[in-house]
């Protein structure tokens, strides 16, 4: 120790210790370095999700939103209190990763509102997407059927003079039970559909239902209300065709296709027939 | 030191915590008092159906993430096949997370899982059919919210231990590592 200045370090060893003292420091550091939630912790990142939704509609904007705002809260993050309130979660600063988690509630309310916006686009509207159904309908939700179903539910209900209650819930009952015997049927018959996609896209396709039955309440003319239900059902059909038969085998698209028609035909019949 | 202890007490999230349980015990309030002033079916149906909904995209999206940092969703990835995904706050926060905001969010979960079954059995034996259906609803609700908070959890959980048994490998070898460049 006290020779340290009497005897001269060779050049290496003096880089070695350097070396040392830097992974002493190194080590010193990260221990308290660790609690910054804001550090990148890819680690804990990998096992789960590995982008968080999909997106076809606002990925980008939430994160490129959040990650300069990340960026100041970094060095406020070891303070202990987190007050997490309402709007604030941005500043809890966890960087990139979970930006669903940590997302102001009026972002995941806008998302959600334009996921069933995008999804009635696809389903009711042409659009290019309609020769690969699978992929138009990626991310379903049940907002928009579950919407859609009381929605018709309750105009037939208001149309009705009498028993309006046994309206509402026949009507109820028939789409929601209907949607799920549906879909039991197409994969029963051997095809390749998911279960809540197939779901949510009859309860898309009853859109124009909808509109059928709000018109039919309007105006009283019998004659008129077949039209407007003829042309309705026709849209609905049209917009359930390719979804359906391309998940079964060809040879059995009738097989697939038929029960959806008549379900329909069944849900025009109770519009025109509401007096 | 003593004015931190009274507030580690109290709940983090009081406004979160409150619309997590608004929802679900107006659902509940409105079923069980709506029969002495309506005699409307629809009404009832429309209206408590419509808050056990709020009442789910609320807890799936907003309180499940403040009050326990989970939250759960499902894809469908390219080779159309559907995929529950979960996803986690890490470990640290986790852990910072307020006992008694998690302890309230299980339990009116279970709750009122439990009060729609019990309301379910009352109409069940006065032979309502209308009104079992609108239990039925409201209890689906819950309980798909139970399910995929439940496999969070355990994912959450499974990960935990990945990622310490995967953090005490590599301080291990770089330990190992730096005892061998001394040397």
């Amino acid at each position: 120790m006290s020779h340290s200045d009497t005897i001269p370090l060779h050049a290496s060893s003096q880089s070695d210790i350097d070396e040392i003292e830097n992974l002493i420091n190194a080590s010193v550091q990260s221990g308290p370095a660790t609690v910054l939630p804001a550090r990148p912790p890819s680690p804990p990142r990998i096992p789960v999700s590995s982008s968080p939704f999909i997106p076809s509609n606002l990925p980008p904007l939430p994160s490129t939103h959040q990650k300069p705002s990340f960026v100041p809260s970094v060095p406020s993050a070891p303070p202990p209190p987190p007050v997490n309130s309402h709007s604030s979660i941005g500043a809890s600063g966890f960087g990139s990763p979970p930006n669903t988690l940590t997302e102001p509630v009026w972002e995941t309310v806008k998302r959600d509102l334009s996921r069933i916006v995008s999804n009635l686009k696809l389903v009711v509207f042409p659009n290019p997407y309609r020769e690969d159904p699978g992929k138009a309908l990626r991310d379903w939700d049940l907002w928009g059927p579950f919407f859609f179903i009381v929605f018709l539910g309750l105009t037939l209900s208001w149309s009705a003079s009498v028993k309006k209650s046994e309206v509402f819930a026949v009507a109820f009952a028939l789409l929601a039970a209907g949607a799920v015997i549906l879909t039991l049927n197409v994969l029963l018959l051997g095809g390749h559909i998911i279960f809540f996609q197939s779901l949510s896209l009859l309860g898309y396709c009853l859109f124009p239902l909808d509109i059928g039955a709000v018109i039919c309440m309007l105006k009283d003319n019998v004659i008129i209300k077949v039209a407007v239900v003829c042309v309705t059902l026709a849209w609905s059909s049209w917009a359930a065709y390719p979804f359906m038969s391309s998940a079964v085998n060809p040879r059995r698209k009738a097989l697939a296709l038929y029960p959806v028609f008549l379900m329909y035909v069944s849900v025009g019949f109770l519009i025109i027939a509401i007096d | 030191m003593d004015f931190s202890q009274p507030a580690g007490e109290n709940y983090a999230n009081p406004k979160t915590c409150f619309f997590h349980v608004l929802f679900k015990a107006a659902a509940l309030a409105f079923y069980i008092l709506s029969a002495l002033f309506f005699n409307n079916f629809v009404i009832i149906f429309v209206v408590t159906v419509v808050l056990a909904a709020l009442d789910f995209w609320v807890v799936k999206n907003v309180s499940g993430r403040i009050l326990v940092g989970l939250r759960w969703w499902n894809e469908i990835n390219e080779e159309g096949e559907s995929v529950w995904k979960f996803e986690c706050l890490d470990q640290q926060s986790l852990a910072r997370m307020n006992k008694k905001d998690s302890w309230l969010f299980w339990w009116t979960l279970y709750l009122t899982a439990a009060a729609w079954i019990v309301l379910g059995i009352f109409s069940i034996i006065r032979f309502e059919v209308d009104y079992v259906l609108v239990v039925g609803v409201c209890l689906s609700l819950s309980i798909a919210n139970i399910i995929g908070f439940t496999k969070c959890r355990k994912d959450a959980k499974k990960q935990i231990q990945a990622f310490a048994s995967q953090t005490i490998a590599s301080h291990f070898s770089s330990t190992i590592q730096s005892a061998f460049s001394v040397v």
